[in-house]
Protein backbone atom coordinates (compact mmCIF):
# COMPACT_ATOMS: atom_id res chain seq x y z
CA UNK A 1 0.00 0.00 0.00
CA UNK A 2 1.45 3.51 -1.10
CA UNK A 3 1.76 6.18 2.00
CA UNK A 4 0.02 9.09 0.70
CA UNK A 5 0.44 11.06 3.89
CA UNK A 6 3.30 14.05 3.59
CA UNK A 7 3.83 12.48 0.40
CA UNK A 8 3.74 13.14 -3.69
CA UNK A 9 4.59 11.19 -6.15
CA UNK A 10 5.56 12.15 -9.68
CA UNK A 11 3.89 11.95 -12.64
CA UNK A 12 2.46 8.49 -13.79
CA UNK A 13 4.25 6.17 -16.12
CA UNK A 14 3.03 3.13 -17.79
CA UNK A 15 5.05 0.01 -17.93
CA UNK A 16 4.70 -3.38 -19.07
CA UNK A 17 5.41 -6.60 -17.03
CA UNK A 18 5.43 -10.03 -18.63
CA UNK A 19 2.56 -8.17 -21.08
CA UNK A 20 0.56 -6.87 -18.77
CA UNK A 21 0.50 -2.86 -18.28
CA UNK A 22 0.82 -1.60 -14.98
CA UNK A 23 1.07 2.24 -13.61
CA UNK A 24 3.09 3.43 -11.57
CA UNK A 25 5.15 7.29 -10.58
CA UNK A 26 7.90 8.72 -11.21
CA UNK A 27 10.65 7.89 -8.89
CA UNK A 28 9.32 4.66 -7.75
CA UNK A 29 11.57 1.33 -8.11
CA UNK A 30 10.24 -1.01 -10.51
CA UNK A 31 9.86 -3.03 -7.85
CA UNK A 32 7.47 -1.00 -5.66
CA UNK A 33 5.84 -0.67 -9.10
CA UNK A 34 5.47 -4.39 -9.29
CA UNK A 35 4.25 -5.19 -5.65
CA UNK A 36 1.52 -2.27 -6.06
CA UNK A 37 0.46 -3.63 -8.95
CA UNK A 38 0.40 -7.06 -7.62
CA UNK A 39 2.76 -8.51 -10.36
CA UNK A 40 4.88 -11.47 -9.09
CA UNK A 41 8.30 -11.81 -9.44
CA UNK A 42 10.54 -14.78 -10.90
CA UNK A 43 9.52 -18.96 -10.26
CA UNK A 44 12.27 -20.58 -8.91
CA UNK A 45 13.36 -24.37 -10.06
CA UNK A 46 10.63 -25.75 -8.47
CA UNK A 47 8.14 -24.01 -10.18
CA UNK A 48 7.18 -21.90 -7.20
CA UNK A 49 6.33 -17.95 -6.86
CA UNK A 50 9.39 -16.07 -5.12
CA UNK A 51 9.40 -12.77 -3.78
CA UNK A 52 11.37 -9.84 -3.14
CA UNK A 53 13.63 -10.28 -0.16
CA UNK A 54 16.03 -7.46 0.81
CA UNK A 55 15.23 -4.42 -1.20
CA UNK A 56 18.71 -3.00 -0.78
CA UNK A 57 20.24 -4.56 -4.20
CA UNK A 58 22.07 -7.53 -1.99
CA UNK A 59 20.11 -10.73 -2.23
CA UNK A 60 19.13 -10.52 -6.25
CA UNK A 61 15.89 -12.04 -5.57
CA UNK A 62 14.29 -9.53 -7.62
CA UNK A 63 16.13 -10.14 -10.29
CA UNK A 64 14.49 -9.51 -14.42
CA UNK A 65 15.37 -8.93 -17.45
CA UNK A 66 14.95 -6.02 -19.04
CA UNK A 67 13.44 -5.75 -23.05
CA UNK A 68 14.49 -4.93 -25.78
CA UNK A 69 17.89 -4.75 -24.64
CA UNK A 70 17.64 -8.12 -22.92
CA UNK A 71 19.73 -7.07 -19.73
CA UNK A 72 19.36 -8.80 -16.21
CA UNK A 73 18.46 -5.74 -13.66
CA UNK A 74 17.60 -6.13 -9.83
CA UNK A 75 14.21 -4.65 -9.38
CA UNK A 76 14.82 -3.03 -6.20
CA UNK A 77 17.67 -0.45 -7.34
CA UNK A 78 16.19 -0.18 -11.29
CA UNK A 79 13.98 3.22 -11.36
CA UNK A 80 10.71 2.42 -13.10
CA UNK A 81 10.36 4.17 -16.39
CA UNK A 82 7.81 5.07 -19.07
CA UNK A 83 7.25 2.15 -21.69
CA UNK A 84 9.74 -0.21 -19.83
CA UNK A 85 9.36 -3.54 -20.29
CA UNK A 86 9.64 -6.52 -18.34
CA UNK A 87 9.84 -10.10 -18.61
CA UNK A 88 10.60 -11.96 -15.26
CA UNK A 89 11.03 -15.29 -16.38
CA UNK A 90 14.50 -14.81 -16.94
CA UNK B 1 42.35 8.97 -21.22
CA UNK B 2 41.49 7.00 -17.94
CA UNK B 3 39.39 7.75 -15.37
CA UNK B 4 41.92 8.45 -12.47
CA UNK B 5 40.93 9.71 -9.14
CA UNK B 6 43.15 10.51 -5.86
CA UNK B 7 40.63 8.98 -3.41
CA UNK B 8 37.44 6.88 -4.26
CA UNK B 9 34.64 6.23 -1.52
CA UNK B 10 32.30 3.50 -2.00
CA UNK B 11 29.36 3.73 -0.17
CA UNK B 12 27.26 7.24 0.24
CA UNK B 13 26.06 6.68 3.78
CA UNK B 14 27.16 8.25 7.03
CA UNK B 15 31.20 6.81 6.94
CA UNK B 16 31.45 7.88 3.35
CA UNK B 17 30.03 11.16 3.79
CA UNK B 18 31.89 12.05 7.08
CA UNK B 19 35.10 11.09 4.87
CA UNK B 20 34.40 13.10 1.89
CA UNK B 21 33.29 16.43 4.11
CA UNK B 22 36.97 16.06 5.66
CA UNK B 23 38.51 15.67 2.72
CA UNK B 24 36.39 18.66 0.88
CA UNK B 25 38.11 20.80 4.10
CA UNK B 26 41.46 19.93 2.85
CA UNK B 27 40.56 20.24 -0.86
CA UNK B 28 40.30 17.56 -2.12
CA UNK B 29 37.24 16.52 -4.18
CA UNK B 30 36.49 12.54 -3.44
CA UNK B 31 35.03 10.41 -5.89
CA UNK B 32 31.92 9.23 -4.22
CA UNK B 33 30.18 5.51 -5.01
CA UNK B 34 26.76 4.39 -4.20
CA UNK B 35 24.36 2.15 -5.54
CA UNK B 36 21.39 4.51 -4.77
CA UNK B 37 21.10 7.33 -7.16
CA UNK B 38 21.32 9.41 -4.19
CA UNK B 39 23.52 9.36 -1.11
CA UNK B 40 22.01 8.49 2.35
CA UNK B 41 22.57 5.27 2.86
CA UNK B 42 20.01 2.63 4.22
CA UNK B 43 19.95 4.62 7.80
CA UNK B 44 18.61 7.81 5.06
CA UNK B 45 17.61 5.97 2.11
CA UNK B 46 16.50 8.94 0.89
CA UNK B 47 12.82 9.45 -1.79
CA UNK B 48 13.52 9.49 -5.09
CA UNK B 49 13.88 13.38 -6.75
CA UNK B 50 10.49 13.10 -8.57
CA UNK B 51 9.15 12.73 -4.74
CA UNK B 52 8.28 15.44 -2.24
CA UNK B 53 7.73 14.12 1.04
CA UNK B 54 7.66 16.54 3.70
CA UNK B 55 8.28 15.90 7.49
CA UNK B 56 10.79 12.64 5.93
CA UNK B 57 12.76 11.30 8.87
CA UNK B 58 12.24 14.19 11.37
CA UNK B 59 12.70 12.03 14.27
CA UNK B 60 15.75 13.49 17.23
CA UNK B 61 17.48 10.51 16.60
CA UNK B 62 18.20 11.01 12.91
CA UNK B 63 19.07 14.96 13.29
CA UNK B 64 22.89 14.85 13.44
CA UNK B 65 22.63 12.42 10.62
CA UNK B 66 20.57 14.62 8.32
CA UNK B 67 22.71 17.51 9.44
CA UNK B 68 25.66 15.90 7.86
CA UNK B 69 23.85 14.92 5.04
CA UNK B 70 22.68 18.59 4.53
CA UNK B 71 26.04 19.10 4.16
CA UNK B 72 27.34 16.61 2.14
CA UNK B 73 24.88 17.40 -0.52
CA UNK B 74 25.64 20.75 -0.57
CA UNK B 75 29.05 20.06 -1.37
CA UNK B 76 30.66 21.41 -4.38
CA UNK B 77 34.30 19.78 -3.92
CA UNK B 78 32.99 15.89 -4.40
CA UNK B 79 32.90 13.83 -7.51
CA UNK B 80 29.14 12.33 -6.64
CA UNK B 81 28.72 8.97 -8.50
CA UNK B 82 25.18 7.44 -7.63
CA UNK B 83 23.09 4.53 -9.59
CA UNK B 84 26.55 2.94 -9.70
CA UNK B 85 27.65 -0.83 -7.64
CA UNK B 86 30.80 -1.59 -7.70
CA UNK B 87 31.62 -5.21 -8.75
CA UNK B 88 35.50 -5.50 -7.72
CA UNK B 89 38.41 -3.87 -6.26
CA UNK B 90 41.79 -4.80 -7.46
CA UNK B 91 45.18 -4.15 -7.29
CA UNK B 92 46.37 -1.65 -10.57
CA UNK B 93 50.47 -1.34 -10.21
CA UNK B 94 52.37 -0.63 -7.44
CA UNK B 95 49.81 0.91 -5.08
CA UNK B 96 46.42 1.94 -6.84
CA UNK B 97 43.36 0.26 -7.27
CA UNK B 98 40.86 -0.72 -9.81
CA UNK B 99 37.32 -0.16 -9.66
CA UNK B 100 35.01 -1.46 -11.51
CA UNK B 101 31.58 -0.25 -11.61
CA UNK B 102 28.39 -1.24 -13.38
CA UNK B 103 25.67 0.96 -14.07
CA UNK B 104 22.57 0.97 -15.95
CA UNK B 105 24.33 1.67 -18.94
CA UNK B 106 27.31 -0.76 -18.65
CA UNK B 107 30.62 -1.38 -16.97
CA UNK B 108 33.40 1.57 -15.89
CA UNK B 109 36.26 1.44 -14.22
CA UNK B 110 37.90 4.29 -11.98
CA UNK B 111 41.91 3.88 -11.37
CA UNK B 112 42.38 5.35 -7.58
CA UNK B 113 44.99 5.96 -5.64
CA UNK B 114 43.61 4.91 -2.31
CA UNK B 115 40.17 3.71 -1.67
CA UNK B 116 37.76 3.96 1.32
CA UNK B 117 35.04 1.16 1.95
CA UNK B 118 31.91 2.53 3.85
CA UNK B 119 30.19 -0.24 2.26
CA UNK B 120 27.26 -0.51 5.07
CA UNK B 121 25.60 -3.48 6.39
CA UNK B 122 22.89 -6.07 5.44
CA UNK B 123 19.95 -7.92 7.73
CA UNK B 124 21.30 -11.07 8.15
CA UNK B 125 19.36 -13.80 6.42
CA UNK B 126 17.43 -16.30 8.67
CA UNK B 127 16.40 -19.64 6.68
CA UNK B 128 13.36 -21.43 8.04
CA UNK B 129 10.38 -23.34 6.72
CA UNK B 130 7.84 -21.36 4.48
CA UNK B 131 10.52 -18.01 4.10
CA UNK B 132 11.14 -18.11 0.14
CA UNK B 133 7.60 -17.24 0.20
CA UNK B 134 6.05 -13.86 -1.62
CA UNK B 135 5.88 -11.91 1.26
CA UNK B 136 8.44 -12.66 3.75
CA UNK B 137 11.12 -9.48 3.95
CA UNK B 138 14.25 -8.88 5.54
CA UNK B 139 12.69 -6.22 8.07
CA UNK B 140 15.79 -3.75 6.54
CA UNK B 141 13.71 -4.36 3.48
CA UNK B 142 10.50 -3.02 4.73
CA UNK B 143 12.14 0.19 6.59
CA UNK B 144 13.35 0.93 3.09
CA UNK B 145 10.38 0.93 1.52
CA UNK B 146 9.24 3.08 4.41
CA UNK B 147 11.42 5.39 4.02
CA UNK B 148 11.96 6.53 0.51
CA UNK B 149 9.55 4.27 -1.56
CA UNK B 150 6.82 5.27 0.69
CA UNK B 151 5.52 2.05 0.50
CA UNK B 152 3.95 -0.58 3.35
CA UNK B 153 4.57 -3.67 1.15
CA UNK B 154 1.14 -5.55 2.85
CA UNK B 155 -1.60 -5.25 4.40
CA UNK B 156 -1.36 -7.04 7.45
CA UNK B 157 2.83 -7.08 8.92
CA UNK B 158 4.32 -9.77 11.18
CA UNK B 159 7.50 -8.87 12.78
CA UNK B 160 9.76 -11.73 14.08
CA UNK B 161 13.16 -12.43 15.25
CA UNK B 162 15.68 -10.92 18.24
CA UNK B 163 16.98 -7.71 16.89
CA UNK B 164 14.73 -4.68 19.11
CA UNK B 165 15.22 -2.49 15.68
CA UNK B 166 11.74 -4.45 14.79
CA UNK B 167 9.73 -2.63 17.32
CA UNK B 168 11.16 0.67 15.63
CA UNK B 169 10.65 -0.51 11.89
CA UNK B 170 6.77 -1.69 13.58
CA UNK B 171 6.26 1.45 15.00
CA UNK B 172 7.48 3.52 11.79
CA UNK B 173 4.65 0.81 10.09
CA UNK B 174 2.02 2.08 12.00
CA UNK B 175 2.55 5.55 12.49
CA UNK B 176 2.47 5.99 8.48
CA UNK B 177 -1.05 4.19 8.28
CA UNK B 178 -0.22 0.66 8.07
CA UNK B 179 -1.33 -2.36 10.15
CA UNK B 180 1.40 -4.84 12.13
CA UNK B 181 -0.54 -8.22 13.45
CA UNK B 182 2.60 -8.53 16.46
CA UNK B 183 6.16 -7.96 17.05
CA UNK B 184 7.68 -11.31 18.19
CA UNK B 185 10.60 -11.89 20.25
CA UNK B 186 11.83 -14.99 20.50
CA UNK B 187 14.04 -14.39 23.74
CA UNK B 188 12.44 -13.35 26.83
CA UNK B 189 12.50 -10.13 28.40
CA UNK B 190 14.56 -11.46 31.04
CA UNK B 191 17.06 -12.47 28.72
CA UNK B 192 17.22 -9.09 27.58
CA UNK B 193 16.99 -7.39 30.93
CA UNK B 194 19.99 -9.29 32.23
CA UNK B 195 22.03 -8.05 29.18
CA UNK B 196 21.50 -4.40 29.92
CA UNK B 197 22.52 -5.34 33.68
CA UNK B 198 25.58 -7.10 32.74
CA UNK B 199 26.68 -4.38 30.88
CA UNK B 200 29.58 -1.81 31.56
CA UNK B 201 28.28 1.02 33.11
CA UNK B 202 29.75 3.53 30.37
CA UNK B 203 27.56 1.20 27.65
CA UNK B 204 24.18 1.55 30.23
CA UNK B 205 24.80 4.97 30.15
CA UNK B 206 24.73 5.72 26.61
CA UNK B 207 21.13 4.28 25.52
CA UNK B 208 19.73 6.58 23.01
CA UNK B 209 18.82 4.06 20.90
CA UNK B 210 17.38 1.97 23.18
CA UNK B 211 15.07 4.90 24.42
CA UNK B 212 14.04 5.77 21.01
CA UNK B 213 13.10 1.99 21.43
CA UNK B 214 11.03 2.43 23.97
CA UNK B 215 9.39 5.77 22.22
CA UNK B 216 8.58 2.77 19.76
CA UNK B 217 6.90 0.67 22.25
CA UNK B 218 4.71 3.60 23.12
CA UNK B 219 3.74 4.01 19.72
CA UNK B 220 2.92 0.05 19.29
CA UNK B 221 0.65 0.13 22.30
CA UNK B 222 -0.88 3.10 21.55
CA UNK B 223 -1.93 1.58 17.88
CA UNK B 224 -3.06 -2.10 20.08
CA UNK B 225 0.19 -3.57 18.60
CA UNK B 226 1.03 -6.50 20.69
CA UNK B 227 4.79 -7.14 21.33
CA UNK B 228 5.11 -10.95 22.70
CA UNK B 229 8.59 -11.88 24.29
CA UNK B 230 10.26 -15.86 24.37
CA UNK B 231 7.41 -16.56 20.84
CA UNK B 232 10.01 -18.12 18.71
CA UNK B 233 9.02 -17.87 14.90
CA UNK B 234 8.78 -21.46 13.87
CA UNK B 235 7.50 -21.57 10.34
CA UNK B 236 5.99 -19.27 7.34
CA UNK B 237 2.51 -20.48 5.99
CA UNK B 238 0.81 -20.17 2.65
CA UNK B 239 -0.10 -21.35 -0.66
CA UNK B 240 1.24 -18.80 -3.02
CA UNK B 241 2.32 -16.23 -0.60
CA UNK B 242 2.15 -15.50 3.09
CA UNK B 243 -0.92 -16.23 4.66
CA UNK B 244 0.25 -16.97 8.22
CA UNK B 245 3.31 -17.28 10.79
CA UNK B 246 3.38 -20.07 13.06
CA UNK B 247 5.25 -18.85 16.25
CA UNK B 248 5.20 -20.16 20.01
CA UNK B 249 2.97 -22.80 19.52
CA UNK B 250 0.20 -20.93 17.69
CA UNK B 251 -0.54 -19.28 14.06
CA UNK B 252 -0.46 -15.51 13.58
CA UNK B 253 -2.38 -14.95 10.70
CA UNK B 254 -0.41 -12.09 8.26
CA UNK B 255 0.07 -11.14 4.55
CA UNK B 256 3.77 -9.86 5.12
CA UNK B 257 6.52 -10.67 7.89
CA UNK B 258 9.93 -8.84 8.28
CA UNK B 259 12.37 -11.10 9.93
CA UNK B 260 15.03 -9.40 12.31
CA UNK B 261 17.32 -11.21 13.79
CA UNK B 262 20.26 -8.49 13.19
CA UNK B 263 22.96 -6.82 10.85
CA UNK B 264 26.08 -8.05 9.22
CA UNK B 265 29.09 -5.89 7.15
CA UNK B 266 29.07 -5.71 3.52
CA UNK B 267 32.61 -6.61 3.69
CA UNK B 268 32.73 -8.76 0.11
CA UNK B 269 35.05 -5.90 -1.47
CA UNK B 270 37.75 -5.55 1.18
CA UNK B 271 37.72 -9.56 1.66
CA UNK B 272 38.02 -10.19 -1.96
CA UNK B 273 41.09 -7.93 -2.18
CA UNK B 274 42.64 -9.82 0.94
CA UNK B 275 42.61 -7.36 3.65
CA UNK B 276 42.42 -9.25 6.92
CA UNK B 277 38.84 -10.29 8.60
CA UNK B 278 37.91 -11.20 11.78
CA UNK B 279 34.01 -12.70 12.39
CA UNK B 280 32.08 -9.91 12.64
CA UNK B 281 29.83 -10.34 15.73
CA UNK B 282 27.14 -12.84 17.27
CA UNK B 283 25.06 -12.73 14.04
CA UNK B 284 28.03 -14.16 11.60
CA UNK B 285 29.52 -12.18 8.74
CA UNK B 286 33.09 -11.18 8.02
CA UNK B 287 34.59 -7.30 9.36
CA UNK B 288 37.41 -5.69 7.70
CA UNK B 289 39.50 -5.34 10.45
CA UNK B 290 41.75 -2.07 10.81
CA UNK B 291 44.32 -0.14 12.57
CA UNK B 292 43.30 3.37 14.83
CA UNK B 293 43.88 5.30 11.49
CA UNK B 294 41.13 2.63 9.53
CA UNK B 295 43.92 1.60 7.38
CA UNK B 296 43.26 -1.98 6.06
CA UNK B 297 45.99 -4.55 6.11
CA UNK B 298 46.19 -3.62 2.24
CA UNK B 299 47.79 -0.53 1.83
CA UNK B 300 45.85 2.50 0.49
CA UNK B 301 42.66 0.42 1.41
CA UNK B 302 41.03 2.55 4.22
CA UNK B 303 37.50 0.91 5.85
CA UNK B 304 35.08 2.37 7.87
CA UNK B 305 31.28 2.48 8.80
CA UNK B 306 29.98 -1.21 9.48
CA UNK B 307 31.94 -2.53 6.89
CA UNK B 308 34.73 -3.14 10.25
CA UNK B 309 31.13 -4.26 12.50
CA UNK B 310 28.05 -3.28 12.93
CA UNK B 311 27.63 -0.57 15.62
CA UNK B 312 25.23 1.87 14.09
CA UNK B 313 24.91 5.32 12.07
CA UNK B 314 26.67 7.66 14.49
CA UNK B 315 29.34 5.25 15.19
CA UNK B 316 29.72 4.69 11.37
CA UNK B 317 30.15 8.66 10.91
CA UNK B 318 32.66 9.10 13.89
CA UNK B 319 34.80 6.09 11.87
CA UNK B 320 34.62 8.29 8.74
CA UNK B 321 35.84 11.27 10.07
CA UNK B 322 38.89 9.11 10.98
CA UNK B 323 39.43 7.68 7.86
CA UNK B 324 39.36 11.39 5.98
CA UNK B 325 41.48 12.53 8.88
CA UNK B 326 44.20 9.43 7.58
CA UNK B 327 43.60 9.82 3.61
CA UNK B 328 44.81 12.97 4.05
CA UNK B 329 47.49 12.41 6.22
CA UNK B 330 48.45 9.87 3.44
CA UNK B 331 48.19 12.20 1.36
CA UNK B 332 50.39 14.59 3.04
CA UNK B 333 48.06 16.97 3.26
CA UNK B 334 48.05 17.10 6.99
CA UNK B 335 51.16 15.96 9.18
CA UNK B 336 50.63 13.08 12.45
CA UNK B 337 49.97 16.14 14.59
CA UNK B 338 47.21 17.63 12.12
CA UNK B 339 45.42 14.01 11.83
CA UNK B 340 45.88 13.08 15.42
CA UNK B 341 43.62 16.63 16.43
CA UNK B 342 41.15 15.55 13.77
CA UNK B 343 40.73 12.25 14.29
CA UNK B 344 40.77 12.47 18.18
CA UNK B 345 37.81 13.88 18.85
CA UNK B 346 35.79 11.43 16.38
CA UNK B 347 38.38 8.94 17.90
CA UNK B 348 36.71 8.65 21.40
CA UNK B 349 32.70 9.37 20.15
CA UNK B 350 33.49 5.92 18.35
CA UNK B 351 34.84 4.30 21.04
CA UNK B 352 32.15 4.91 23.43
CA UNK B 353 29.36 4.13 20.53
CA UNK B 354 31.20 0.89 20.36
CA UNK B 355 30.54 -0.36 23.80
CA UNK B 356 26.84 0.33 23.40
CA UNK B 357 27.22 -1.63 20.02
CA UNK B 358 28.44 -4.58 22.15
CA UNK B 359 25.42 -3.89 24.51
CA UNK B 360 22.88 -4.14 22.06
CA UNK B 361 24.81 -7.42 20.37
CA UNK B 362 24.26 -9.31 23.56
CA UNK B 363 20.48 -7.98 23.88
CA UNK B 364 19.77 -8.93 20.29
CA UNK B 365 22.26 -12.03 19.95
CA UNK B 366 20.22 -14.44 17.67
CA UNK B 367 22.50 -17.73 18.31
CA UNK B 368 20.01 -19.71 20.75
CA UNK B 369 17.21 -18.98 18.72
CA UNK B 370 18.09 -19.94 15.04
CA UNK B 371 14.58 -21.53 13.94
CA UNK B 372 14.90 -25.25 12.78
CA UNK B 373 14.92 -25.89 8.90
CA UNK B 374 12.90 -28.70 7.40
CA UNK B 375 15.14 -31.06 4.85
CA UNK B 376 13.11 -28.49 1.90
CA UNK B 377 14.24 -25.57 3.72
CA UNK B 378 16.12 -23.66 1.12
CA UNK B 379 19.46 -22.95 3.04
CA UNK B 380 20.63 -21.05 -0.78
CA UNK B 381 18.26 -18.41 -2.23
CA UNK B 382 20.33 -18.27 -5.37
CA UNK B 383 20.53 -21.65 -6.27
CA UNK B 384 17.79 -23.13 -4.20
CA UNK B 385 20.06 -25.49 -2.44
CA UNK B 386 17.67 -27.17 0.33
CA UNK B 387 19.23 -28.51 3.89
CA UNK B 388 18.75 -31.91 3.12
CA UNK B 389 21.32 -32.00 0.02
CA UNK B 390 23.98 -30.11 2.54
CA UNK B 391 23.47 -31.92 5.33
CA UNK B 392 24.98 -35.21 4.51
CA UNK B 393 28.44 -33.32 3.71
CA UNK B 394 28.99 -32.19 7.06
CA UNK B 395 31.70 -34.24 7.54
CA UNK B 396 34.59 -31.75 8.15
CA UNK B 397 34.05 -30.59 4.87
CA UNK B 398 35.00 -26.70 4.37
CA UNK B 399 32.25 -24.38 2.81
CA UNK B 400 34.23 -23.75 -0.57
CA UNK B 401 34.20 -27.79 -0.78
CA UNK B 402 30.30 -27.91 -0.18
CA UNK B 403 29.76 -24.91 -2.25
CA UNK B 404 31.55 -26.65 -5.55
CA UNK B 405 29.31 -30.44 -4.48
CA UNK B 406 26.14 -28.33 -4.32
CA UNK B 407 25.88 -25.16 -5.60
CA UNK B 408 24.95 -23.75 -2.42
CA UNK B 409 26.79 -20.22 -2.73
CA UNK B 410 27.16 -19.95 -5.89
CA UNK B 411 24.55 -17.99 -6.94
CA UNK B 412 23.83 -14.29 -8.07
CA UNK B 413 24.13 -12.96 -4.16
CA UNK B 414 27.92 -14.40 -4.32
CA UNK B 415 26.86 -15.96 -1.20
CA UNK B 416 26.14 -13.24 1.11
CA UNK B 417 22.80 -14.84 2.05
CA UNK B 418 23.69 -18.12 2.58
CA UNK B 419 27.27 -17.90 3.99
CA UNK B 420 26.79 -17.49 7.42
CA UNK B 421 23.79 -19.98 7.49
CA UNK B 422 26.49 -22.62 6.20
CA UNK B 423 29.16 -21.93 8.38
CA UNK B 424 26.86 -22.06 11.09
CA UNK B 425 25.61 -25.68 10.26
CA UNK B 426 29.40 -26.51 9.58
CA UNK B 427 30.41 -25.83 13.32
CA UNK B 428 33.78 -25.55 12.84
CA UNK B 429 35.54 -22.07 14.25
CA UNK B 430 38.42 -22.50 12.11
CA UNK B 431 36.43 -22.43 8.75
CA UNK B 432 37.19 -19.58 6.94
CA UNK B 433 33.98 -19.28 4.55
CA UNK B 434 33.39 -18.74 1.15
CA UNK B 435 36.61 -17.13 -1.17
CA UNK B 436 35.00 -13.77 -1.83
CA UNK B 437 35.12 -13.69 -5.68
CA UNK B 438 34.20 -10.85 -8.49
CA UNK B 439 31.43 -9.52 -9.36
CA UNK B 440 30.50 -8.36 -5.55
CA UNK B 441 27.10 -7.71 -7.38
CA UNK B 442 25.13 -8.92 -10.82
CA UNK B 443 26.57 -7.96 -13.91
CA UNK B 444 25.87 -9.47 -17.15
CA UNK B 445 28.79 -11.07 -19.49
CA UNK B 446 28.11 -8.83 -22.25
CA UNK B 447 28.41 -5.93 -20.35
CA UNK B 448 31.97 -7.44 -18.67
CA UNK B 449 33.06 -7.78 -22.53
CA UNK B 450 32.36 -4.75 -23.45
CA UNK B 451 35.03 -2.15 -23.86
CA UNK B 452 34.89 -0.45 -20.18
CA UNK B 453 33.38 3.04 -20.92
CA UNK B 454 35.08 6.14 -19.54
CA UNK B 455 33.92 9.54 -17.17
CA UNK B 456 36.26 11.37 -18.48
Amino acid sequence: MRIERDTERGRPLTLTVDGHSLTAFDGETLAAAMLQNGATFRRDTRGLDRGLFCNMGSCSECMVTLLPSGRRARACVTPASDGMEVRTDG
Amino acid sequence: MADRVDVAIVGGGPAGQAAALTLADLGVAATVIDEQLRPGGQILRQPPKAFRVTNWMDGGLYADLRGQLERFEALERVDWRGGRSVLGIARSGEEGFTVTLSSATGVETVEARRVLVAAGCQDLAVPLPGWTLPGVYAAGGIQAFLKSQRLIPGERLLFAGTHPLQMVIAAQVVEAGGRVEAVLFAQSQLSMVRAVAGAPFAAAAHLGNLLAAAGAMRTLRRHGVPVHYGVPIERILGERSVEAVEAGGRRWACDAVGLCFGFVPQSALPRMIGARMRPAGPAGGWAAMHDRWMRSTVTGLFVAGETTGVAGAPAAMAAGEVAGAAIALDMGLLDEAGAERLASVARSRREELLRFAALLDRIADPRPYFPSMDAETLVCRCEDVPLGRIEPLLDGRSANAIKLSTRCGMGACQGRNCEPTLLRLIGNPGEPGFAARFPARPVTIADLAAPPLRCD
